[in-house]
């Protein structure tokens, strides 16, 4: 089918801005409720993401059918988050020391990580199958049916995140911690078991969002660093510990990057999105719908 | 500190500011201020002596070559870890930039004296200049704010730096390896080859004191006690009249000012600037050596440095393996001891020995939990 | 119901509470009068476990709470409304509310006691899709102890109730408590005034530079002009 160029360069950015960010969506999600309410930066996060990935390609290794690798590979990054929290999260909570010693954990439970998947998988680039074959052109924009898989599933995931966290139970629990961390602690809310619950919630998420895209982009033990990178971006520009906000920005940074590279040139878009995020954090230190937190001298 | 709502000062973390500290002015210096009055030059000369005659004993021993040349890289990356130290450990910036930085030396001592024909013992002092530049260019925005953001701001920086270096103009990337022909410092040429890593350890040699110095009278300085005060609590810091940016950006530039020095002496040393030096790997070896020795400590960088750059070579069998030890060992310690092996084997040494010195004085006014500095007994270690 | 026993507490190296001890029995309202500053939000935040104890206990009806988790506490059934309301400020009125009913006993019950709670405070049903930061200072202290009967509390410990409110609010306010009071709850009550305290408190305490220094039934304290003097206006 062709379609006059402009109007094909539009639908290549709108495609790849919507996966992305649906991406993006999922793996800030994660980082934005450990920000609420643990106040940490997890730095993990990337080896969570291309763990998903690389779990779902050992379990198809071991001849599992192609569905299921889905919920072992979240299972699995939802178990490793797991490990992280009640090892090295949990023990130094209390200390006085520990915003620096929780970068230094988390930073050294993403080595741990990307070694042991290098030394089990080795370090040649590799990629999943998707669940549908196959797709359509628009112009010259391929639209894979996986893609719209991958562009569904987040959505839904995203939209069962919200509803999760403003109805359940639990839900208002984690975000009760993230406003007010002592009247939670009043309303018999348990702190530790709820940070649990929030890094294997955060972990299984990041998970997922590595199995959907290692279904159609390549991945290596240590790819997980820009998309954690960019999702720290989507964090910060939503503002921290604001999960609607999150959404909305995961979409405009996916957008973004995507129309840079496409209408300026792909080398562009991450020190585009760089720049931006730098311009705004000067300007708008809370991002958009900020709860506030950064505090210019 | 990351996220930290104001609140009031832990009690126990805030150090007093020495009068005269308020307002930014500096009075007369303390006691503390001249640590030199109390270290034990007997020790200093003794090390000096040991460190001068060194590299002409081990051009005498089979292999001693190559020890020499573990020794050269432990003072580029003991430059680095005391500088990155200086500012994670001592000032609480959670900055990811140190290895952007040494880049940013080596690279551009390269590219002037390959490419533009500088002599290398010229374009090496462009190295710390052009460094302390992209310092200030990153710090002017970033330093501003909070923990995450700096975390963030400077992970981004190294991320786009790395990004340039490899893909940017042939003069720089070189096919994406990095500058493969730089130009020595001419060493070869006085003595002949075989002693010339001698002179590269002198010259490293220097380096490496220098940066030790300027940083050990920075620690011990009224500066360094307000870096420490910024750390503990920045609100109470700021409260008292020490303006936070303006000490966080002296403090940025000059570790980028010697982590500069550091990378351009590493791109001549080894003759190339390689962009495998941005690899995620380096940053967690440099890490470790921070963390492993004594966050925030004076020694401790050195410590961990001295540590693991012989460890590195006993363990370059196993180098797969050695990551992943690596990120155990940085958990453990995280857990376990945060504060480095320095503190602890200190602290156990105290423990053992204290009979043999006189008891401190009690603590006085209004720290809770820190000892007058002034009326310790024992010698600085270090 | 609910005894304390020598407690001492305090943060970080200074000390405010010196060996307290009291009780408060089924049913009872209990008022403990003090200065600003000398202890009664540390004793309270001490019993619900937000901060430490160096010595002493706390027990309900035999139950050792002492160095228990806050989520224990608040199990057990001792609930403790905090000095400054403590909103949660990005949450509508509703699901401020809601949280209150966290534990699952109380969950289970939420739409019953969200309706008792909007019986006892209309305010706060008609704003109860408003953001807690948007509301006045009355209506805080409401969300605050509305949030507090959301629980099943067996004990509601109350932190100054009074502070910061204009002289009708406040009435409105210890109205309120009076109702909650004859609802038959118990009730561990701080404040450093008087005023309003007669016909609410059974027996009363007076706290000062953190020691117990006197007790008794409410009505022979305040027949005490001095105390009155001190403690009035």
């Amino acid at each position: 089918m062709a379609i006059p160029d402009a109007l094909d360069r539009l639908l290549q950015a709108l495609y790849s801005g919507v996966l992305n960010g649906s991406v993006y969506g999922l793996m800030a999600i994660g980082l934005t409720l450990i920000w609420g309410s643990l106040r940490m930066l997890n730095l993990a996060h990337g080896a969570l993401y291309i763990a998903g990935a690389y779990v779902a390609y050992g379990v198809l290794a071991l001849g599992l059918p192609v569905p299921l690798t889905f919920g072992v590979a979240v299972g699995g990054a939802a178990l490793i988050g797991l490990v992280v929290q009640v090892v090295l999260i949990t023990p130094i909570l209390e200390n006085p020391g520990r915003d620096s010693a929780s970068l230094i954990a988390t930073l050294a439970a993403s080595i741990v990580v990307q070694s042991a998947i290098l030394l089990l998988f080795g370090g040649q680039t590799k990629q999943l199958p998707p669940l549908i074959d196959g797709g359509f052109t628009i112009g010259t924009t391929l639209i894979s049916y996986q893609g719209l898989v991958v562009i569904g599933a987040a959505v839904v995931c995203l939209l069962l995140m919200s509803v999760f966290l403003h109805v359940s139970r639990r839900g208002l629990a984690i975000r009760a911690i993230s406003q007010n961390m002592d009247a939670a602690k009043l309303m018999g809310i348990p702190i530790v078991p709820t940070f649990v619950v929030v890094m294997v919630t955060s972990a299984g998420l990041a998970g997922l969002a590595g199995v959907l895209l290692g279904s159609i982009l390549f991945f290596t033990p240590s790819g997980g660093f820009t998309p954690m990178l960019m999702a720290m971006v989507v964090t910060i520009f939503g503002g921290l510990g604001s999960v609607t906000g999150t959404i909305w920005a995961a979409y405009i940074i996916g957008l973004m990057e995507s129309f840079l590279a496409v209408y300026v040139g792909a080398s562009w878009a991450l020190p585009g999105i760089f720049l931006f995020m730098i311009v705004m954090l000067v300007i708008r230190p809370n991002g958009l719908f900020g709860l506030g937190e950064a505090r210019r001298l | 500190m990351i996220g930290e709502d104001a609140e009031a000062p832990r009690p126990g973390h805030v150090l007093a500011l020495p009068p005269g500290m308020e307002r930014g002015t500096l009075t007369r210096l303390r006691p503390t201020a001249r640590p030199w009055a109390e270290t034990s030059w007997l020790a200093v000369g003794v090390i000096t002596v040991v460190m001068l005659g060194l590299p002409w004993a081990l051009t005498r021993v089979d292999g001693g070559n190559y020890i020499t040349h573990l020794i050269i890289t432990f003072f580029v990356w003991g430059i680095v870890a005391q500088c990155w130290n200086l500012i994670m450990g001592v000032s609480g910036i959670y900055s990811f930039g140190q290895l952007a930085l040494f880049q940013v030396g080596a690279f551009t001592t390269g590219v002037l004296s390959f490419a533009v024909g500088l002599n290398p013992w010229v374009s090496i002092w462009a190295a710390p200049i052009v460094a302390v530049i992209a310092a200030l260019v990153i710090g002017l925005p970033t330093l501003r704010l909070r923990g995450i953001y700096v975390v963030l701001l400077t992970l981004a920086f190294h991320e786009l730096l790395r990004n340039w270096i490899t893909t940017g103009p042939q003069w720089i990337s070189g096919g994406g390896y990095g500058l493969v022909r730089v130009p020595k410092l001419g060493f070869e040429t006085v003595l002949g080859p075989q002693y010339e890593k001698v002179f590269y350890y002198y010259t490293g040699l220097v380096f490496f004191g220098l940066a030790t110095y300027a940083i050990w009278r920075i620690l011990n300085s009224p500066i360094g006690l307000a870096f420490t005060a910024l750390r503990d609590s920045e609100d109470y810091a700021t409260s008292r009249g020490v303006d936070p940016f303006r000490f966080k950006l002296f403090l940025f530039a000059f570790s980028a000012f010697f982590t500069g020095l550091a990378g351009g002496f590493s791109a001549h040393y080894n003759g190339s600037a390689s962009t495998s030096l941005f690899d995620f790997g380096v940053m967690i070896n440099l890490l470790v050596m921070i963390v492993l020795g004594g966050w925030g400590t004076f020694a401790g960088p050195i410590v961990g440095t001295a540590i693991l750059t012989f460890l590195t070579e006993l363990l370059r069998a196993f180098d797969l393996y050695r990551i992943l030890a690596l990120g155990i060992a940085m958990a453990v310690i995280a857990v376990a001891a945060p504060e480095g092996l320095v503190p602890l084997c200190t602290r156990a040494f105290h423990r053992l020995f204290d009979v043999f010195f006189e008891p401190d004085e009690p603590p006085a006014r209004e720290t809770a939990d820190q000892p007058n500095p002034e009326t310790r007994s024992t010698p600085r270690d270090g | 119901m609910l005894t304390v026993a020598n407690l001492e507490a305090g943060y970080g190296g200074s000390q405010v509470l010196h060996s307290v001890s009291l009780h408060v029995g089924a049913g009872e309202t209990v008022v403990v009068l003090g200065p600003n500053g000398h202890g009664k939000t540390t004793l309270l935040r001490a019993i619900s476990g937000l901060i430490r104890l160096t010595a002493g206990r706390v027990e309900l009806d035999g139950v050792d709470l002492t160095h228990l988790p806050t989520e224990q506490i608040v199990a057990a059934g001792v609930v403790h409304i905090p000095q400054g309301d403590l909103p949660f400020s990005e949450m509508s009125v509703l699901e401020n509310l809601l949280v209150g009913a966290y534990r699952p006993a109380a969950w289970s019950e939420r739409r019953e006691r969200l309706e008792r709670v909007f019986q006892l405070f209309p305010l706060l049903a008609e704003r109860k899709r408003q953001l807690a930061r948007s509301l006045s200072g009355g209506e805080r202290r409401m969300l605050a102890l509305g949030r507090g009967l959301m629980s099943s509390a067996r004990l509601l410990m109350i932190d100054e109730p009074s502070l910061g409110l204009a002289p009708l609010v406040i009435e409105q306010v210890y109205e309120t408590i009076h109702d909650i009071k004859r609802s038959g709850l118990a009730i561990l009550l701080v404040d450093e005034n008087a005023e309003h305290v007669a016909g609410l408190a059974d027996r009363m305490y007076l706290l000062e530079a953190g020691v117990l220094v006197r007790e008794g039934p409410a009505a022979e304290l305040l027949r005490d002009e001095a105390l009155l003097a001190a403690y009035l206006g």
